[in-house]
């Protein structure tokens, strides 16, 4: 799966979040900040994590979400290793 | 209440759960402002029901009367802190101690609270909690604060208490509702990732 269809996902699933202004969902890039950029609640982070494992198939680990970023590029970079990590 | 050895402790938290314990066992803070004395009701994965009688000291310089925010402290350490050391022991086949040396118990956020009454010196109060999730460390907590009607026996009267009761807040109209919570959030965060932040 190529970083950009991922990303296209992870844009799909901030469409079913509450918090998110659908406007701020318009130029979405990897580097995009759910909190600085999307004006998002910090908490609401564990909502799109736990919405991204169920979309992706992917599990996450404690250790994982302890040193998730904020960008939209965590989140990839995050499921591209859980998806290896679940092909050994 | 009895101290209970590490080996009952753990058995505890293996096979049982938390009522009956000493909260100072459990807190990773302490020994002040525990702000919680007493589990009455647990049920690990659903939610818990603890207790507390304000002291001198936590009515001081302020009219005898136990603080807004110790309420919503006092909730917090007896749903998220107390509720999440639990799953995290059980998950991890340790004792709250080990967790004290790992984790920073982090206090994250608050969602909204209705205040009715209040609690003054003499009085106590119990906290119902119901667990809403549980995720990598994270929970999620609504709540009551209730005065508790003089001289009841707590123990007793939450020893045939249900989650369906729990979910209802279905308890005597002689408990008075001080307040109520929702969203009450907190984390275990690893204490290297939190010197980070």
């Amino acid at each position: 799966m190529e970083r950009q269809e991922i990303v296209d996902e992870i844009i799909e699933v901030l469409r079913t979040v509450r918090t998110v202004d659908p406007s701020r969902l318009e130029n979405v890039t990897e580097e995009t900040d759910f909190l600085t950029d999307m004006n998002m609640p910090s908490t609401e982070l564990i909502n799109i994590a736990a919405k991204v494992e169920q979309k992706f198939d992917v599990e996450f680990e404690d250790d994982d979400i302890d040193s998730l970023g904020s960008t939209v590029k965590d989140v990839v970079d995050l499921i591209i290793k859980a998806k290896a990590r679940g092909v050994s | 209440m009895t101290e209970e050895t590490d080996e009952q402790l753990l058995n505890r938290i293996t096979n049982g759960n938390f009522v009956g314990l000493n909260p100072g066992r459990v807190m990773l803070h302490g020994p002040t402002k525990l702000l919680i004395d007493a589990y009455y009701w647990h049920s690990p994965n659903k939610g818990i029901v603890a207790g507390y009688a304000p002291t001198e000291r936590d009515v001081e310089d302020h009219f005898d009367v136990f603080r807004g925010v110790d309420q919503i402290e006092a909730f917090a350490l007896a749903s998220i802190v107390s509720c999440c050391a639990f799953l995290e022991c059980r998950k991890l086949n340790c004792l709250p101690d080990v967790l004290k040396e790992n984790f920073i118990p982090a206090f994250i956020s608050v969602g909204q609270v209705n205040f009715h009454y209040y609690i003054e010196l003499g009085d106590r109060f119990i906290s119902i909690a119901n667990i809403k999730s549980y995720k990598w460390r994270q929970m999620v907590c609504d709540g009551r604060i209730y005065k508790v009607p003089k001289d009841l026996d707590l123990d007793a009267y939450f020893s045939d208490f249900t989650e369906e009761r729990l979910l209802n807040y279905d308890i005597s109209k002689d408990f008075k509702l001080v307040a109520e919570l929702f969203d009450i959030t907190g984390r275990a965060i690893k204490k290297e990732v939190f010197k980070q932040i």
